[in-house]
């Protein structure tokens, strides 16, 4: 049984922000909603200082409190472990944003959509075309790619990503890519004492 | 129920191959358009070995760019006659009949007058070609711009002395033991930033190669690296000589490549030339067994000296390695401290890391053929070369990899050349004496010597430089000191923005363009420099154009194809026919076309030759690219998009097998000969004034005269980029703006908290940084990730256009802290000084939140 996962090999990861990029690209996301991005910190004191990169993504979390909080059952988990909204059930209620522990979902609301990418009030054709999948006041969030994943695609970050920092795979599989990874390098979980048991991995 | 297919990626549509344009360079991409004729997606090409999938945050932004609602959709005329930032130029859109008649009527006077005051700057890298129009405009060879100066003028000429090519690059391939030194390839920056991150992670993660970044800032190379080695800005030279001090004293170089691949055991007379024999004009060398000169090419030769002090035919001399020996010997760790700061210990443990790395003796057999293995290499590039000394801080960074023997070899630092145009062209050349041919000329040949002088910027004498446009800030407010005998006063701005790139003092551009009878602008959207336009031309986006180009890959060779994924959104041209049409109303044409077959290689082909008469569009030229490369039309590109293919190692190592490189750089000294004399002969006034001392054969110790700057000045400025900006220009697409705008390095001017908290400055506090040529004010940012010395403002905060929806303004440009004087510009190779000796101070407690911060920025974009 295929079940979706993905490392993030912090030592590859140059924190480009590339895959923030290509996601706004792929989803037509609007302006101040990203689903995936990459974060960065100071580590230390002069001169003996660092920084890290740490790229973010929804989790695909196989315990997720958004589900179970969802009233309506709009939050739900496909069978190969992706979680995502049915934007024809979403009530907008938002218990789901305020349950994920990780802060990975966003509530759409009307003003960047009348104002545009490019705040001028006017959509391109780009986002014309784009923000047709969107239903106001539901909840989206990062999907894994699933329209891509359907069709044996890597997800856009996955792909994009220069230094390949991000793999994609099955976790039930112990010869996939990211499975051996985790193995190889110690793949540890975000906030893992929480409990929503991510499948969205790091290493070092 | 969830839609099937709401992703672009996947929606109905097809899949074009292309080329990324959102930087200088060529990654190969796939663009997606839908039935509906919308691009809605870009992805990297696989089948390119250098990106693979891959495309950095730029390239993922440029549908943005393409959709951008502020493009340029018609010819345009001012008719607000009042010029400045922030002024409505009153634009009135015109038909491209009028706007070509206005162009070429203000032109014609201009070439029937005098074509030396045309004012050009053009800049697309793509089509480097179109740089070479100038010349058919009368033999024009001004430059106002300072593209490629900044990062590449002491840069490019020494990449033509020592590799013959036009760039140089770390061998990933190989390499074990990488020093990055002010420049962040393989992380943010410079040659193809997606290709050169793959394979620096591949190399750094597979093959566990050391990576130590030596410079100002916590960049992230140096956040990435295993060692960030802090250093004061424009020491870099310094930290270098330091490493060579120690390879040199603790004999740790590669001593067979010294003195069989190179001329470092050369004599040299204290005239600074070669002691050769009087018969052939041979070099002599120093046989330390047989113990007396011969020359170079003597097959009695037992062994050579590198160093001694020798008597040849009555003439002291020494072997080029004694030279530079004498000038490294008093480089010590301890004494180079005092002037990086970095400490004597961590230099003599890295020299000795990096020369255990190198691993000198070994070799690797690659397609049968067995080249020395060096896997140390030093890389480096804007912030360590673009100082005053420009030639000679490139050419020591060269000698850190020319003692451990690692010029192009596999895993050392190598040649890359621009655009082979030919795939079985070599770019290394048989010179006099046993040497490669030096060829410093790699963005083709300077003008010649002139007096009085026929360029707005002194080209005419730079004979082995780089175009020093912002020495037009000495000449054009100046002009009898100088011997002008023509003011210029047309401009013409293709693809470039030079009132933003230009060093020096602002204002006094500012003042120059307003003086100006004609400036005509060719772009796709308007900038700080062509909002001063009398008319605009817009071009064709990258999606909407051809194109053929080679731009310095790293990794590969290889041809790449830009082609249009939909028709143009707009009433645009391409520049190639712009140009063409000028120059046929201006009765050049012919002589473009000869130009373009000169600089594209076109010439002595008949079937690419492009003919008098005739005006050859972009897909034209594009498709002659192709056919010069390997014989392949353009048919196969449209389906391929590139013919990218891992460099050979054929002419990636070693090229020049069997001649000698220039480890010693005699060609500077006949050329500052050659120029004396012409300058002498012609009785040039300023002749007092030019720097002699900067041509030099070998580096000195001597510090940049940033150093020398008023006391009052304590801190040393930079400026620099990330991967999300490319020149800043793409400040503009709301996606990179946003990125960018979240990310603290590009947030405020970078202070350590040691150097703010002397000044009584906290973070987010408004400050003035003030040097002996401008000023300009930015929020501080306290970081531990900038050295005590030092402040850092990122390319982010240097804009200021203020009718695009997206750009923000900062507190003015960071290059107007810079000077425009021949003082502070390398008389070598042109380059300018790019660090600032500054101080930093308090303005105002911090504002109350962002908005008003950037209301203060954009009061104070052009304050004093």
């Amino acid at each position: 049984m295929t079940i979706w996962g993905m490392v993030m090999d912090l030592k590859r990861c140059i924190g480009c922000n590339a895959c923030s990029v290509a996601c706004m690209q792929e989803n037509t996301t609007p302006r101040g909603i990203r689903w995936t991005e990459t974060v960065s910190e100071e580590i230390g004191v002069y001169p003996n200082a660092t920084r890290s990169y740490v790229p973010l993504i929804c989790n695909h979390c196989e315990d997720p409190p958004c589900e179970r909080v969802c009233p309506t059952k709009a939050t739900f988990i496909t069978e190969d472990g992706i979680v995502l909204v049915d934007d024809e059930k979403c009530i907008g209620c938002g218990a789901c944003i305020t349950a994920c522990p990780y802060k990975n979902r966003y509530k759409l609301k009307p003003q960047p959509f009348k104002a545009g990418l490019y705040s001028k009030g006017e959509l391109t054709p780009f986002e014309d075309q784009g923000y047709r999948r969107f239903v106001l006041g539901t909840t989206v969030k990062c999907t894994f790619c699933h329209n891509r994943v359907e069709q044996g695609l890597d997800p856009a970050c996955v792909v994009t990503c220069p230094a390949k920092a991000r793999i994609f795979g099955d976790l039930d599989d112990p010869n996939s890519e990211p499975r051996k990874l985790i193995q190889a390098r110690k793949g540890y979980q975000p906030r893992a004492e929480l409990n929503t048991k991510p499948k969205v991995f790091y290493v070092d | 129920m969830v839609q099937a297919a709401v992703q672009n990626s996947v929606k109905p549509g097809k899949w074009i191959n292309s080329t990324c344009k959102m930087c200088l360079h060529s990654c190969s991409i796939r663009v997606h358009v839908t039935d509906d004729g919308v691009v809605n997606k870009v992805e990297g090409n696989p089948t390119n070995p250098s990106n693979e999938s891959g495309i950095c945050p730029k390239g993922n932004s440029a549908i943005m760019r393409l959709y951008d609602p502020q493009r340029i959709k018609t010819p345009l005329k001012r008719t607000n006659p009042k010029k400045g930032p922030g002024i409505d130029p009153g634009w009135k859109a015109i038909s491209w009949e009028e706007a070509m008649d206005i162009v070429c009527t203000e032109l014609k006077k201009t070439l029937d007058e005098d074509p030396r005051k045309l004012l050009p700057a053009i800049n697309d890298f793509h089509k480097l070609y179109l740089w070479a129009w100038p010349a058919a405009f009368g033999g024009n060879a001004n430059y106002f711009s300072v593209v490629g100066t900044l990062c590449g003028g002491g840069y490019h000429p020494m990449n033509g002395f020592i590799h013959s090519s036009f760039a140089a690059a770390n061998d990933t391939n190989y390499c074990n033991y990488w020093i990055n030194n002010g420049g962040c390839d393989g992380f943010s920056s410079h040659l193809h930033v997606a290709g050169a991150a793959r394979h620096m992670a591949n190399a750094r993660v597979d093959r566990g190669m050391h990576l130590v970044t030596v410079e100002p800032r916590l960049s992230s190379s140096a956040a990435k690296s295993d060692e960030w080695i802090p250093i004061r800005p424009a020491t870099d030279r310094h930290f270098a000589l330091g490493l060579c001090h120690v390879l040199v004293n603790e004999k740790l170089c590669d001593y067979d490549f010294l003195k069989n691949d190179t001329n470092a055991v050369y004599l040299v007379g204290p005239d600074g030339y070669f002691v050769r024999s009087k018969e052939g004009n041979e070099p002599y060398v120093w046989d330390s067994v047989d113990n007396m000169a011969k020359t170079w090419n003597d097959e009695t030769i037992k062994d050579y000296a590198l160093e001694g002090s020798y008597e040849v035919e009555g003439v002291t001399c020494k072997p080029a390695f004694q030279l530079f020996k004498d000038t490294v010997d008093s480089c010590t760790p301890e004494e180079m401290e005092k002037i990086t700061t970095v400490p004597a210990s961590t230099t003599r443990r890295i020299a000795r890391e990096f020369a255990k790395a190198a691993s000198i003796g070994s070799t690797v057999t690659i397609d049968g053929r067995t080249l020395p293995l060096r896997p140390a290499a030093y890389n480096y590039y804007r912030g360590a070369q673009g100082h005053k000394t420009g030639s000679m801080s490139n050419h020591t960074y060269k000698l850190v990899n020319f003692l451990i023997g690692g010029i192009d070899t596999p895993g050392g630092h190598v040649g890359c050349t621009l655009d082979d145009a030919k795939i079985d062209n070599s770019h290394v050349f048989e010179g006099e004496g046993g040497m490669i041919l030096p060829t410093p000329h790699q963005l083709g040949v300077a003008p010649p010597f002139a007096y009085p002088p026929n360029t707005a910027h002194l080209m005419d004498y730079f004979p082995i430089g780089v175009n020093p446009g912002h020495l037009i800030a000495e000449t054009f407010f100046n002009p009898e000191k100088w011997g002008y005998d023509f003011t210029p006063d047309t401009m013409l701005i293709a693809h470039s923005n030079p009132l933003w790139n230009m060093n020096g003092p602002q204002d006094k551009y500012f003042e120059m363009v307003r003086q100006m009878r004609f400036v005509v602008a060719i772009d796709i959207l308007l900038n700080e420099s062509t909002e001063w336009a009398d008319v605009v031309l817009p071009a064709h986006d990258n999606f909407e154009r051809w194109n053929m180009t080679m731009i310095e890959p790293p990794l590969t060779e290889g041809q790449c194809l830009t082609q249009p994924v939909i028709e143009p959104l707009y009433d645009s041209r391409s520049e190639e026919d712009i140009f063409n049409e000028i120059s046929e109303r201006l009765g050049i044409l012919d002589i473009w076309n000869e130009i373009q077959n000169q600089v594209n290689q076109f010439a002595g082909d008949p079937e690419l030759e492009l003919k008098p008469g005739i005006k050859y569009g972009e897909r034209e030229i594009a498709e002659r690219k192709a056919k010069l490369w390997d014989g392949k039309s353009l048919e196969y590109y449209m389906e391929h998009g590139h013919t990218s293919t891992m460099r050979r190692p054929d002419k990636w190592y070693r090229p020049w097998e069997g001649k000698r490189l220039h480890f010693y750089i005699e060609m500077i000294v006949a050329e500052r000969d050659k120029l004396r004399k012409n300058m002498e002969e012609a009785k040039v006034p300023f002749i007092d004034e030019w720097e002699w001392e900067d041509y030099q054969p070998l580096p000195t110790a001597v510090l940049d005269p940033v150093h020398l700057e008023p006391e009052e000045f304590d801190l040393l400025a930079i400026s620099f980029k990330d991967v999300q900006l490319n020149f800043g220009e793409n400040l503009s697409i709301p996606w990179i703006s946003d990125i960018v705008y979240n990310d603290p390095v590009h947030m405020g001017v970078l202070i350590n908290p040691k150097t703010a908290a002397d000044r009584s400055i906290e973070d987010g506090d408004l400050v003035t940084i003030t040097s002996s040529y401008g000023s300009i004010k930015g929020l501080a940012k306290v970081t531990e990730g900038i050295h005590v010395d030092a402040i850092a403002v990122s390319n982010a905060l240097t804009r200021w256009t203020g009718y695009h929806a997206i750009v923000k303004a900062g507190g003015g440009n960071f290059n107007r802290l810079l000077p425009a004087n021949l003082k502070n510009t390398d008389a070598n190779s042109g380059q300018m000084e790019c660090t600032a000796k500054v101080k930093v101070k308090l303005f105002r407690k911090k504002p109350v939140d962002r908005n008003e911060a950037e209301r203060m920025l954009r009061l104070h974009a052009f304050s004093k």
